[in-house]
């Protein structure tokens, strides 16, 4: 790692804390302008993500041997990404305070891992298990979005319902624009995870000859599969929105936060990088 | 000297109120009248609804206050009593501080309001285009426009809507996020609703449905927002279409039932639906609220919002009065040193730092000089000062002995760069 990329993952690091302190202040004094303000620099943070990870597989050998540090980058690279993409679309600055928490959070684990440390064995390493990762992490972050902005709804809901938004209703973003996230995310979300796990598939099928449905991990992902497919079916075909769409999408992620912390504790599967 | 002689709807009853509107608004030459009252060196009027003020730059400001107040009882007709009873008079900072306090919405009615701006302006303008004003008065109106933007900037005086229309087309913004494309149904026709829908229409929203027992009176009204009308028979089919709902009708029970509201949910794709309810007795059951995705309001509800927003005025308010105080002070001081005194005091003081500066610049050649010779330098030197200052400081003594030093306090302070 050369100490271009050691100052620009700092740089990083620093405006992703920068923001995420700006969006929980922005929450505490009830003033829009600092969620404004720390997009701006969320988004200069994204930039030294970016130009990060660009480095990195320039430097060393390439998108094919990913380093566990640069899987939880691109982690946190998809989802300020994504919520930054979306921000052009829609108003909900204040989505960022649910948001930069989680980026943060991905970024810190990725300074705590050593970059030269290898995330896929050598043996497997190879473009179909890259495009299988970076499929299955934007898939899985979309997802990410879409219950934030479920739960931002859900609070955003019960103002209204009981008739006394106040600031806090004033501060955070409407209603339509928090389930127009839920739906877009879930709308990309899903077909994204679909083709991750395809490539996954197609590479075990190849590779280890009929071996993956007994990995543990890839039964759950099926699991959290089928339940992000129902809740898009519901969207598209049944016509939920709102509330309904909102408390699912939550359930749907804690149920996929509880699966992939079981996994990497308690089972033994070959989908354990970190 | 600043005075300010006015009445405002605090201190006069309506009627005096109307009877100097209508005596301020007839007359053609009332800037002029003003200026001709003797120690009247700028002035300016204004006269909205509300009240009804004279804003001066005087000599001898107590014999000019009450010359400003029997003017204005003159041309109200008020009676002597009224007068002592309405009109109130303010000198120097005290009147500052009310102008900055009415121009930043502190001292209106309805705390906040953002019209009473505009109102000063309008009054500085014609003021402007009389010539009545001059330097104390220019300055005085920009400050007091500063002060007022920052109130409104820097407070959330005017943050949130204290009219029952307008906190329902901020909450319709808080569930719908942008109004355009939002299509409207009225029902029924009170003066309420309209304002409601005038301002939702204001804000983006298309499309005005309007829903009457007689479709005579809905095509009346359809036809001044360029909509459709429909009869109540016809309401299942109009919920299903749109998104925001204002009901006022007089019907003694519900028009718009829960099992209408879930159908025409099932109808829409569980679409948001918004309902306003400003009917009494109510016109859409309360039941609906509990359906998922339908948020409705009845009076009571935007009500308590209202009163919430202006308990949270009043606290700004408090905010706002240290900057008005702030900017007070600011101006004062600036009035302050247009007296001549001080100018004079600071034009002497400015010259014989220049006078310093340049001998010690000669101080090498100078230093060569036998004492005696110094001496005479220094002399003539002092001497040719004096004799230069002394002209411009006469004049400035003698006129401010007649009470008209300003303008020319303020030409010698910007000749001599005296503010630099």
């Amino acid at each position: 790692m050369t100490s271009l990329e050691i100052t620009l993952f700092v740089l990083a690091l620093t405006g992703c804390t920068l923001a995420t302190v700006g969006y929980l202040l922005s929450l505490l004094v009830k003033k829009i302008v600092l969620a404004k303000a720390s997009t701006w620099i969320l988004a200069a943070g994204f930039v030294f993500l970016t130009l990060n990870l660009l480095l990195a597989a320039v430097h060393s050998s390439g998108w094919e041997n990913f380093g566990s540090r640069h899987f939880l980058s691109i982690y946190a690279w998809a989802i300020a990404g994504i919520y930054l993409g979306l921000q052009f679309k829609t108003k909900t600055r204040l989505l960022g305070t649910f948001i930069a928490p989680l980026i943060l959070l991905f970024l810190i684990a990725a300074a705590g891992q050593g970059s030269d440390k290898n995330l896929v064995p050598i043996q497997w390493q190879g473009w179909l298990t890259t495009v299988h990762l970076v499929l299955a992490i934007a898939g899985e972050a979309l997802f990410v979005l879409a219950s934030a902005a479920g739960a931002m709804f859900m609070i955003q809901n019960n103002l209204l319902k009981n008739k006394k938004p106040g600031k806090m209703g004033r501060l955070l973003p409407s209603l339509s624009d928090l389930d127009r996230i839920n739906h877009l995310g879930l709308l990309w979300g899903f077909p994204l995870l679909t083709l991750g796990m395809i490539g996954g598939t197609i590479y075990a099928a190849f590779v280890w000859g009929g071996l993956w449905p007994a990995d543990p991990k890839v039964i759950w992902s099926f699991a959290v599969w089928i339940v992000y497919g129902f809740l898009l079916h519901q969207r598209l075909a049944i016509g939920w929105k709102g509330a309904r769409m909102a408390v699912l999408s939550c359930v749907a992620f804690l149920l996929f936060l509880l699966s992939a912390l079981f996994i990497r504790f308690c089972v033994a599967t070959v989908h354990n990088f970190i | 000297m600043i005075v300010l002689v006015g009445l405002n709807h605090r201190t006069a009853p309506l009627a005096v109120r109307e009877r100097l509107f209508a005596g301020c608004q007839e007359e053609v030459n009332l800037l002029g009248d003003l200026r001709a009252i003797d120690g009247v060196r700028e002035v300016l009027h204004l006269y909205t609804c509300n009240r009804v003020e004279l804003v001066a730059s005087v000599d001898k400001a107590p014999v000019i206050m009450d010359a400003l107040k029997s003017f204005l009882a003159r041309y109200g007709g008020l009676t002597d009593n009224e007068a002592a009873s309405c009109l109130y008079g303010y000198r120097d900072e005290e009147a500052i501080k009310h102008l900055f306090r009415v121009t930043s919405s502190l001292d209106s009615l309805v705390v906040g309001e953002a019209q009473i701006l505009g109102q000063v302006k309008d009054a500085y303008r014609q003021a402007l285009a009389l010539n009545a004003t001059g330097i104390a008065l220019n300055r005085l109106m920009h400050r007091a426009f500063r002060t007022a933007k920052r109130v409104r900037t820097e407070t959330g005086i005017a943050a949130n809507p204290v009219s029952v229309s307008f906190a329902a087309v901020e909450l319709a913004k808080k569930i719908f996020g942008t109004l355009s494309g939002k299509k409207t149904l009225i029902i029924g026709a009170g003066e309420m609703a309209e304002l409601t829908c005038t301002h939702l229409i204001g804000n983006g929203a298309e499309e005005i449905t309007v829903a009457n027992r007689s479709l005579a009176q809905a095509e009346l009204l359809a036809e001044k927002y360029s909509g459709k009308a429909v009869g109540l028979d016809d309401l299942d089919e109009a919920l299903c279409d749109v998104d925001i709902v204002i009901s006022s009708t007089g019907a003694p029970s519900y028009i718009v039932t829960e099992d209408m509201v879930r159908h025409c949910l099932r109808k829409r794709k569980n679409r948001l639906l918004f309902l306003v309810d400003i009917a009494v007795p109510r016109d859409i059951d309360p039941a609906a609220d509990d359906i998922e995705n339908v948020y409705l309001y009845n009076i009571d509800n935007l009500q308590d919002i209202v009163d919430e927003n202006i308990k949270n005025r009043r606290r700004e308010s408090i905010k706002a009065e240290g900057i008005v105080q702030e900017e007070v002070a600011q101006y004062a001081s600036w009035l302050k040193e247009l007296e001549a005194v001080p100018t004079i005091v600071s034009l002497r003081s400015r010259v014989e730092g220049i006078v310093r500066m340049e001998m010690a610049k000669a101080e090498n050649w100078m230093s060569q000089l036998e004492s005696e010779d110094r001496e005479k330098v220094d002399a003539l030197v002092n001497g040719i000062v004096n004799k230069i200052l002394h002209a411009p400081m006469a004049v400035m003594k003698e006129e401010s002995a007649e009470f008209h030093s300003q303008d020319i306090v303020a030409a010698a302070r910007q000749l001599f760069r005296l503010d630099d």
